[in-house]
């Protein structure tokens, strides 16, 4: 038994598609566990369910088989409370400005207009956003509403924040810049982070457990759980031996899922 | 300013165009705005036509109740096929085609339902006003982006504060245009009704005055209705800028 307690408990997990080529088994007898404080990454090739357990835990896609607990109770449902959910794509509401968007989740919660500014004022210094407030979508680059739709999840004050590919949409230099950004948010506010990525550059520099995940069904591959202080460099010789034995997981995956 | 300059200085020119031309044709036929404006004097002053604020009254009672029926169907209408996946897919199409067909070519029957009165005017007005109401509704659902409503469920709204704040916002601008469009056509359809064949109402004073040949009385009358269907815009434009403050 860890010392600390399971925040999260996946048994067991399938998932079936119908598709009209037929049922696609999305994912197949997944099963994972994540401690309270963690970073864990979720990497794997295209395809192979990432995004189908993240919505799993998010409450917005029910199993087929198996059980997901949070806090040892099961999801029936999205729970901003406990969970907040950070997409792809921005997923900015266009109408709303920053401040406005990063509101919503306690907005909808009915926290007091007064109380749900000063939660979001505050915030947008962290964010790189002290000037944008007043801004619409439209008038921020990719970087800046991304950390707006991080702002919008972090407002909600939840233990969990899930993260599907926050930074896939983006430049390879504002990722790196990103991830160093949101390591920084990650180490002050100590929140459970379930990142799903493709990028073993992310996967190694952010996570304290990676989970590889096979192609389609997808399954846990193999865990590993990295140690190693922050901030990482890539040029240590323990993270040179970890990028390879990494990449030949996912390799042998990624193969499997061209073919 | 300049737009008001410009807009006064096309105003102008068209007017003395019409100056010029209006004078060198048969005055019975041709009448330059130097003579519309006795004319309209008259009109105004309930010399010409006594009747003319009932006559105003009546068709904007029409117009009124046409635009509420195509509003409160056009709405109920568009809502149905819009979130209903498959009533869309089967209905749809076939409210677009329908929107195709000349309305005019109703109007007969209309008359021979619902007689010479205010309601077969209504129900034209209804039939021009309703299409473009339920169309627009119909595309502003399309527009609304699935991925903004899953960001929405994420965050714990319902299905009313999906509808409320994630669909209305996306499609307020195509919503609000079919409006418009569909009071638009309200008023061209309670019009041409009132024209095609009436007894009362601004339409058969224009008929009156046209079959007459008392064409600067015409004109005059022309000039009225023109102001009560620029005013309905206006209204509706008012009502649009309401509706995106109601948004932020």
């Amino acid at each position: 038994m860890s010392a600390r307690p399971e925040l999260i408990v996946v048994e067991g997990v399938t998932k079936r598609y119908l598709t009209s080529s037929g049922p696609v088994e999305a994912l197949h007898d997944v099963s994972l566990t994540v401690e309270e404080g963690a970073f864990c990454t979720l990497i794997g090739p295209s395809g192979c369910g990432k995004s189908t357990l993240l919505g799993m835990l998010g409450g917005l896609v029910a199993p087929d088989q198996g059980r997901l607990l949070v806090e040892g109770r099961p999801v029936t449902g999205p729970d901003p409370r406990r969970v907040a959910t950070v997409f792809q794509e921005a997923g900015l509401f266009p109408w709303r400005t920053t401040l406005q968007n990063v509101e919503f989740g306690l907005e909808l919660q009915g926290v007091p207009a007064e109380r749900r500014r000063k939660t979001a004022t505050e915030l947008l210094g962290p964010l790189g956003l002290a000037g944008f407030a007043v801004r619409y979508p439209r008038e921020l680059s990719g970087g800046m509403k991304q950390r707006v739709a991080i702002g919008r999840a972090l407002a909600l004050d939840a233990k969990i924040l899930l993260m599907d590919e926050p930074f896939g949409a983006l430049d390879e230099q504002t990722r790196v810049l990103m991830g160093e950004w949101l390591l920084d948010i990650w180490r002050r506010t100590r929140k459970t982070v379930i990142f799903v990525t493709h990028s073993l550059h992310e996967a190694l520099v952010l996570s304290t457990r990676v989970a590889v995940m096979t192609a389609r069904p997808g399954r846990i591959k193999a865990t590993l759980d990295l140690a190693m202080e922050y901030p990482r460099s890539m040029e240590s010789s323990e993270m040179v031996t970890l990028r390879a034995k990494l990449w030949s997981e996912i390799r042998e995956e990624s193969l499997r899922a061209m073919r | 300013m300049t737009v008001v300059g410009l807009r006064l200085a096309l105003l102008a020119l068209l007017l003395a165009i019409w100056e010029i031309a209006g004078r060198l044709v048969n005055p019975l036929l041709g009448v330059p705005p130097s003579a519309v404006v006795p004319a309209l004097r008259d009109l105004l002053r309930l010399q010409s036509y006594p009747d003319l604020p009932a006559s105003i009254l009546l068709t904007l009672r029409e117009i009124g109740a046409a635009y509420a029926l195509s509003v409160a169907a056009g709405l109920a209408c568009g809502f149905m096929l819009g979130m209903h996946r498959l009533a869309g897919r089967a209905w749809g199409p076939m409210l677009a085609a329908l929107y195709a067909v000349p309305a005019v070519v109703w109007y007969p029957s209309l008359m021979l339902f619902f007689g010479l009165d205010a309601a077969s005017k209504i129900a034209f007005g209804f039939l021009l006003g309703f299409f473009p109401i339920a169309l627009a509704v119909l595309a502003g659902i399309r527009q609304v982006s699935p991925q903004l409503v899953v960001v929405a469920r994420a965050y714990g709204a319902g299905t009313v504060t999906v509808f409320r704040r994630v669909m209305l916002p996306a499609m307020l601008f195509t919503l609000v245009g079919g409006l418009r469009t569909g009071l638009a056509l309200c008023v061209i359809g309670v019009v041409v009704g009132e024209i095609l064949g009436s007894k009362a109402g601004m339409g058969a004073l224009i008929n009156h005055a046209y079959g007459l040949l008392r064409t600067a009385d015409y004109v005059a009358l022309v000039l009225v209705t023109l102001v009560m269907v620029v005013g309905s815009d206006v209204l509706a434009s008012l009502l649009e800028r309401r509706a995106r403050r109601w948004t932020d």
